[in-house]
């Protein structure tokens, strides 16, 4: 880009600076105080230190130490005796299919009564992280409200959504997807 | 761009003539006009007293990467410099005009710098070279590591000396991406120039949704290092923490109220995502929407008294405006397909978003009342997801997305010209543009 205005700007500087040569003549006639010289005097120069940023006017205490630690692992998939319940895109209805995954889910639970079960929900890939997020949540509630229907008490389940952060399959085509709309039982 | 020499300089006569003292600038670039001119401009050599010889073009490379950035300048190389600048132009010797105007230059920028030890002194002047006046002058201190951020300030001044509008240069953009080995997400931060990567969490779980403070000193996000979704404010100097949201299923921060008092997330409980917002500092928490449907993604207006965000009340995810306190919410977009991500520009008469068009995302705006929707980018081979408004409102950050590669990338909102910011990572998300600095 250098090279292509250097000819083009010279042109039009060259006729831009008589146009002005004459707007100066003009000008200096009228303004009589305006030399340059006066107005570049050291003096105004304004002083502007640049310092750290200045203090937050959010007041928030550290509560919680610095988050450099390695968390839980949540980031790998858990195995899982059961299917999962898949899903169609942007719906959180259990079908009929995902209904017989339940099932088995459920005569599980009610025959293992200790046994504490969460449910996790994820979405495909498509769409905005924040809204794949809820509705992770959606689909993984649903599973769990249509277990609690089967007689499973709500106290042995708990939810929690990873939206579309954590694929089983990282191919992006629909087969994929449909992989990845699911609800994935984990015993805790 | 209007550039009021050559047309103007008529004008200009006969404002004289008509007012004793014209109060506009004489040069001046209207940022609303698409496709206008650029001011050529010339950034001389720095002067280096005791200090780092290189600094002398390294300060101006700086500065012209900068001022190429906005479109708005063009800049004269240095071979075709004919003044060589000195100390005595600090002290009231009179820039050759006459030769800066030969190259065609309408502004020149000078500069001087100083350093002794780990202080330095830069003092940077603009002039209209046209005029022969000094349009700006600042003097800096501050350590070396504080180079950029202070030539960036004066591309910032620059930049409102002739638009009235102040640069964004320094500002800083948070965005989230995946780590290869824990597969996990992790919050990172980059310069709206492409400098200056860095990660900011590092614990091998996912930490998501990274929104700004007003004040830019702090980041809320969303991390499952305990297993669970807890939101976070974290300090992004100091790398301290502190819990704001526990409560609910999944949660997403949205953005803070202008003046810093309320962050608004969106949280589900029983599988509803309502929207909320929580007091910072105390950590009170109010309802403002709610509904059957999952309300997600608030994006607080400029004035504070408004918020866009995400619902799926109507069957898909569309973009609703609510003004807070008052009952009754407005969908703006048009009801068909799939519109979320909502982000409302500092001005506070667009709100840009993610549509769905012809089986692509697409980043498109439209005024808070619905009206005027435009198409901002798209591409035929991906998606383009996730904008977010620059502080002076000229340009969008936003995610682009082609099977496994994605990038970063930066449109002017007219949507003519475009950069990526950020490749090389695996895929990045949630792209969030720091305020002003």
């Amino acid at each position: 880009m250098k090279g292509t205005f250097s000819w083009k700007w010279a042109v039009l500087a060259l006729s831009v600076a008589a146009l002005v040569a004459v707007g100066c003549a003009k000008k200096q006639t009228v303004k009589s105080e305006g030399a340059p010289g006066s107005a570049s005097a050291p003096g105004a120069i304004t002083e502007a230190p640049v310092k750290e940023a200045p203090p937050a006017p959010v007041a928030v205490a550290p509560a919680t130490p610095p988050a450099s630690a390695p968390g839980i692992a949540v980031t790998e998939e858990k195995l899982s005796q059961f299917d999962d319940v898949r899903f169609d895109f942007d719906k959180s209805e259990v079908r009929e299919d995902g209904r017989k995954a339940c099932g088995v889910v459920a005569d599980y639970l009610k025959k293992h009564p200790q046994a504490q079960m969460q449910i996790e929900g994820h979405c495909d890939d498509r769409g905005t992280a924040e809204y794949n997020m809820a509705l992770g949540e959606r689909r993984a509630t649903a599973v769990m409200t249509y277990l609690v229907s089967l007689g499973v008490p709500k106290a042995v389940l708990s939810t929690v959504s990873f939206g579309k952060e954590k694929p089983l399959d990282p191919g992006h085509n629909e087969g994929a997807w449909a992989k990845n709309r699911r609800a994935h039982f984990v015993l805790k | 761009m209007k550039r009021s020499i050559g047309a103007a300089a008529g004008a200009f006569l006969l404002a004289l003539s008509l007012f004793p003292s014209p109060a506009f600038p004489l040069l001046y670039i209207d940022i609303n006009a698409p496709g206008g001119k650029r001011m050529p401009i010339a950034v001389a050599d720095v002067v280096v007293g005791p200090g780092d010889p290189s600094l002398s073009r390294g300060i101006p490379k700086i500065l012209s990467d900068d001022l190429v950035l906005t479109d708005l300048f063009d800049l004269i190389p240095s071979t075709a410099h004919m003044e060589t600048v000195t100390a005595a132009h600090f002290s009231g010797k009179p820039l050759s005009f006459p030769g800066w105007k030969m190259i065609g230059a309408e502004a020149v920028v000078i500069g001087n710098v100083e350093v002794g030890g780990d202080r330095l002194s830069i003092e940077m002047r603009l002039y209209d070279a046209t005029q022969g006046t000094l349009l700006l002058g600042k003097r800096y201190t501050g350590t070396p590591a504080q180079l950029r951020s202070i030539v960036h300030r004066f591309a910032n001044e620059i930049v409102y000396t002739f638009t009235g509008v102040r640069g964004v240069f320094g500002t800083e953009i948070a965005f989230t991406a995946r780590s290869a080995k824990s597969r996990g997400k992790e919050l990172y931060i980059v310069g709206m120039d492409g400098q200056d990567l860095r990660k900011v969490t590092d614990n091998r779980s996912f930490n998501l949704f990274p929104r700004w403070s007003p004040d830019g000193q702090w980041l809320a996000y969303t991390s499952f290092r305990t297993g669970t979704p807890i939101v976070y404010l974290r300090n992004v100097s100091t790398g301290a923490e502190k819990e704001v949201v526990r409560f609910g299923g999944s949660k997403a921060p949205g953005g803070f109220s202008p003046d810093g008092v309320w962050l608004y997330a969106g949280v589900s409980q029983a599988g509803n995502s309502d929207i909320y917002r929580v007091r910072v500092v105390g950590g009170a928490m109010e309802k403002v929407v709610e509904g059957w449907g999952l309300e997600v993604s608030p994006s607080p207006s400029p004035d504070g008294r408004r918020i866009a965000f995400v619902s799926d009340r109507g069957g898909s995810p569309q973009i609703y405006v609510k003004t807070i306190g008052v009952a009754g919410e407005t969908r703006i977009s048009n009801g068909a397909g799939y519109a979320t991500s909502p982000s409302w520009s500092p001005a506070g008469d667009r709100i840009a978003y993610t549509a769905r068009s012809g089986g692509r995302f697409i980043v498109a705006t439209v005024a808070p009342d619905g009206s005027g929707s435009r198409e901002v980018v798209s591409a035929t081979d991906g998606d383009c997801e996730d904008p977010s408004f620059s502080p002076d409102g000229r340009s969008l950050v936003y995610t682009y997305r082609k099977r496994d590669y994605s990038a970063l990338k930066i449109i002017s909102s007219d949507g003519l010209r475009q950069r990526t910011l950020v490749s090389g990572l695996e895929d990045v998300g949630s792209p969030a543009w720091s305020p002003g600095r």
